[in-house]
């Protein structure tokens, strides 16, 4: 639209930074806190781990393509739940915006927290020299418990500080980050596999007290769990084998994209596109670059190894301990190539901004979700309280952070095989954003007005548009993880059918917002507010 | 018991104005109340190519029409999104990119054009419906706006007013707003605000049981988190970072006068209710450009609002 017939109005602002959009969604596919792990419990693969990262990211371009496309015919209208109530309708919208944006991070808490001890507190305190914590917090159950209260508590802070605050500590976080990840690279790179052995031995036994001979102790029983993840290659079928465990890290480039703002034009579409994309791109060029470098110097045989040493006695499926008693955290590892102390904790602190700058994400989006569904009269109005004072969501608050000290302690203590849940967390997602993907498909053709008005609407590849195509491609993909997911015909991902523990899990999420949504509905209809009506489209003639 | 339709911000969109016209009588309503921000944001041109070939730019995609029933298409298209077409040629395109002032000139004709067809529309619609529209333009509308919401019979224009919505309830109104990066038609400093309030609520019988039909919504309000800007308006930390916007002489005199509700736009993602005291805030939000009207139903008791919903028709 040229700005000659655009007068100065309320709203119209300027499109945002693509470097902004890249920051966000570069942590929401978080490569030290989700990346490393997920890749540390893939040991037993058959197919390579770069092969997996690049080819995944192929298709995940279109879940970008999707989105952004979602946002520039839908813009500032609240992401997924509003886009599959409207095009698919009022429950469909609610029951998976709810189970995919709110109860399933009850789940992710305890993952946070897991991800917390192991990237923060454990370096950390290992490096300040508090070895009895550090182990207190590495390897026991009430470590793992009181990890996620303190996340808890952290994530509740970020909450009350408000988005504003909490987005500076993200950009701060990044540029940190990045310089932790950097120095990583270099220590990595410029050591040796035998620097690396002499300098595991003499930290992992004055640090947190490993017996002497932790590096082949490490590599026997890593070979015992059956430690065999390549590098790279493999055959077609085992490289896709690799990715339904592969998405718990990089699933997620659209995590804050429903809250970019007015769309202006196809530049604003190709924008979005852009900041989620090219973050998608170096968050995969930085992951293939650290395994690299993990492979130079600490060895993919002994890493790979080390991650099945670790999860194979944490899994309980074996007795043995593993000779290293902290989780085997790369960039820990790497600073073990040094002797000098400062910068070993200079390393642990700027990685450990990756959690904190990712952090927030797990209650931001909920609390969003509890609003919306509180203003569409699902929930009571005192969902949506805000404190007078701080002006912090506090009964919202409460709906994610009593269930999850619940789902916290479950995990901790394993009750019910509760850790082999772990990939429940993305597939309840998953789901979600496939409701978003069949809206997307069918957008063109059951909102024609609203699509031809849209920025969107030259977008064709053989007279189909790019939305319904990139959909398609993306759809197709969620369902071969999903089926993976749920069938698991090769037992590789330990939750579905094969589960019961995980099945019922998830059908509770989805049986309870069924039950909200039908219940709610009807008390509300019985107060005289047919909520089919409030959402029903007003006739125009 | 008052059941009370609001939807507020339609920026020009046929679509969102025929619905609100339909809204009364689809929800049950009977009271409609529409806030402020009725006109659109942007002209955009219908470039002659010669023949019956038009060729336009919208949200910097080119189309073209080559006869009439594309043309119509186009309109549509354009009007869905409460943007107004205007047919011009290279010659006046090339003109008017010299000349400013003539089209700040266009663009007010073809705003009041609409407004008029509004008012008309909505004329012939509710009569003998029993049924009237209260209206006070926003920040955004411009003055001109208001003479012809005057010549309405059925959409009144209650800017500044003390009315008597029923028997138990009335209502102060106002488009104005505090000052936005924008230098928009009607806002002002805070403590002109204040003046603006208090002149309107000293008048009130029954404070309490008042509504506040003010455009711009209470300072902290939830309401009111809007993206923060740079000083380029571009908004900074992709949209990530929201910050409050309302007016804090409204938070002031509705923590003073405690009214029973208040009805607020302005800010179109701030879609929610809140309550500051006793008082239930609400703003619908707005989806104009993809033509669905954002509103609240309320039902008024005698001294407490029975019940309210926000709607997506």
């Amino acid at each position: 639209m040229s700005d000659l017939f655009v007068r100065k109005a309320t709203g119209l602002v300027r499109s945002w930074s693509v470097m902004d959009a890249f920051v966000y969604a570069l942590f929401s596919i978080n490569l030290i806190t989700l990346g490393l792990y997920s890749f540390s419990q893939m040991y037993y693969f058959e197919g390579g781990m770069v092969n997996a990262l690049i080819v995944s990211a192929l298709f995940i371009f279109f879940e970008v393509v999707v989105y952004a496309a979602l946002i520039s015919v839908m813009p500032r209208s609240g992401g997924d739940y509003v886009w599959q109530s409207r095009i698919l309708g009022g429950a469909v919208g609610f029951i998976l915006a709810v189970t995919g944006w709110w109860f399933i991070l009850w789940l992710w808490v305890p993952l946070y927290g897991d991800m917390f001890r192991h990237i923060v507190l454990v370096p950390i305190l290992g490096v300040l020299g508090a070895k009895d914590a550090a182990l207190w917090f590495a390897g026991t159950q009430n470590g793992a418990f009181t990890a996620s209260i303190i996340t808890l508590i952290i994530v509740s802070i970020f909450i009350t500080l408000g988005m504003k605050t909490y987005a500076r500590i993200q950009k701060f976080s990044f540029y940190g980050g990045m310089l932790g990840l950097l120095i990583v690279i270099v220590l990595l790179l410029t050591g040796s596999p035998a620097t690396f052995k002499a300098g595991l031995e003499a930290n992992a036994t004055s640090m947190f007290g490993a017996a002497p001979g932790v590096y082949d102790a490490t590599v026997t029983l890593g070979t015992n769990a059956g430690a065999i993840t390549p590098f790279s290659g493999g055959s077609f079928s085992a490289v896709f084998l690799v990715i339904p465990y592969l998405v718990f890290f990089n699933l997620w480039p659209n995590w804050g994209a429903t809250l970019y703002g007015e769309v202006r034009g196809a530049t604003d579409f190709k924008r979005n596109v852009a900041g989620m994309g090219w973050a998608l791109a170096v968050t995969t060029l930085l992951a293939v670059i650290l395994l690299f470098a993990i492979k130079q110097t600490i060895g993919w045989e002994f890493y790979v190894q080390a991650g099945g040493a670790w999860w194979n006695y944490a899994w309980g499926f074996s007795p043995d301990a593993p000779a290293l008693p902290v989780w085997p955290y790369p960039a820990l590892l790497a600073a073990f190539l040094t002797t000098n102390k400062a910068l070993q904790l200079l390393v642990v602190v700027l990685m450990s901004l990756w959690w904190f700058g990712w952090s927030g994400t797990v209650f931001l989006s909920s609390t969003r979700v509890i609003f919306a569904a509180a203003f569409d009269r699902l929930l009571p109005e005192a969902v949506a309280k805000l404190d007078e004072r701080t002006g912090t969501p506090i009964n919202a608050l409460l709906m994610m952070v009593v269930p999850s000290v619940v789902v916290a302690y479950l995990f901790a203590y394993n009750i019910a095989s509760f850790q082999t849940l772990t990939l429940c967390s993305t597939l309840v997602i998953a789901v979600t954003f496939l409701g978003t993907t069949i809206a997307a498909i069918v957008l063109p053709y059951t909102k024609p007005d609203l699509y031809k008005a849209s920025p969107i609407a030259k977008y064709n590849v053989a007279g189909i548009p790019l939305i319904t195509i990139a959909g398609l491609i993306f759809g197709g993909f969620l369902v071969f993880l999903l089926y993976q997911w749920i069938i698991d015909p090769n037992a590789l991902y330990g939750i579905g059918i094969k589960n019961t523990s995980s099945i019922y899990y998830m059908l509770g999420n989805y049986v309870l917002a069924a039950i909200i949504y039908f219940g709610f509905k009807a008390y509300r209809k019985s107060k005289g507010i047919d909520l089919n009506k409030v959402q029903a489209e007003i006739p125009v003639e | 018991m008052t059941t009370l339709f609001f939807a507020t911000d339609v920026h020009g969109s046929d679509i969102c104005w025929s619905k609100f016209l339909n809204a009364g009588k689809f929800y049950g309503a009977d009271r409609m109340i529409l806030g402020g921000d009725m006109t659109g944001k942007a002209v955009i041109p219908f470039v002659h190519q010669g023949g019956s070939n038009y060729r336009i730019t919208l949200l910097e995609q080119v189309f073209d029409a080559a006869n009439e029933e594309e043309l119509t298409d186009l309109f549509k298209r354009v009007r869905s999104r409460g943007y107004y077409p205007y047919m011009t040629n290279p010659d006046e395109i090339a003109e008017l990119e010299k000349n400013p002032d003539r089209v700040s000139a266009i663009f007010l004709a073809e705003v009041l054009k609409v407004v008029k067809q509004w008012m008309d529309l909505a004329d012939k619609k509710l009569e003998g419906t029993g049924m009237n529209i209260y209206c006070s333009p926003g920040n955004d509308d411009m003055d001109e706006v208001d003479d012809i919401i005057r010549a309405s019979k059925h959409v009144l224009l209650v800017e500044g007013q003390v009315i008597q919505l029923d028997d138990h309830h009335e209502m102060i109104s106002s488009g104005w707003s505090n000052r936005t990066p924008w230098d928009t038609h009607r806002e002002e400093d805070e403590d002109q605000l204040k003046v603006r309030y208090e002149a309107m609520t000293s008048q009130l019988k029954n404070p309490h049981n008042a509504i506040f039909n003010i455009h711009v919504p209470p300072h902290k309000s939830n309401l009111d988190e809007a993206p923060e800007l740079d000083k380029n308006l571009r908004p900074v930390l992709a949209g990530n970072s929201m910050k409050p916007v309302g007016s804090t002489a409204l938070r002031q005199s509705i923590e003073k006068v405690q009214p029973l509700l208040g009805l607020h736009g302005h800010i179109h993602e701030g879609r929610g209710t809140s309550r500051i005291g006793k008082t239930l805030c609400i703003n619908p939000g707005s989806m104009y450009e993809q033509g669905t009207l954002l509103g609240a139903i309320v039902r008024l008791g005698k001294n407490k609002v029975e019940d309210y919903v926000l709607t997506t028709g």
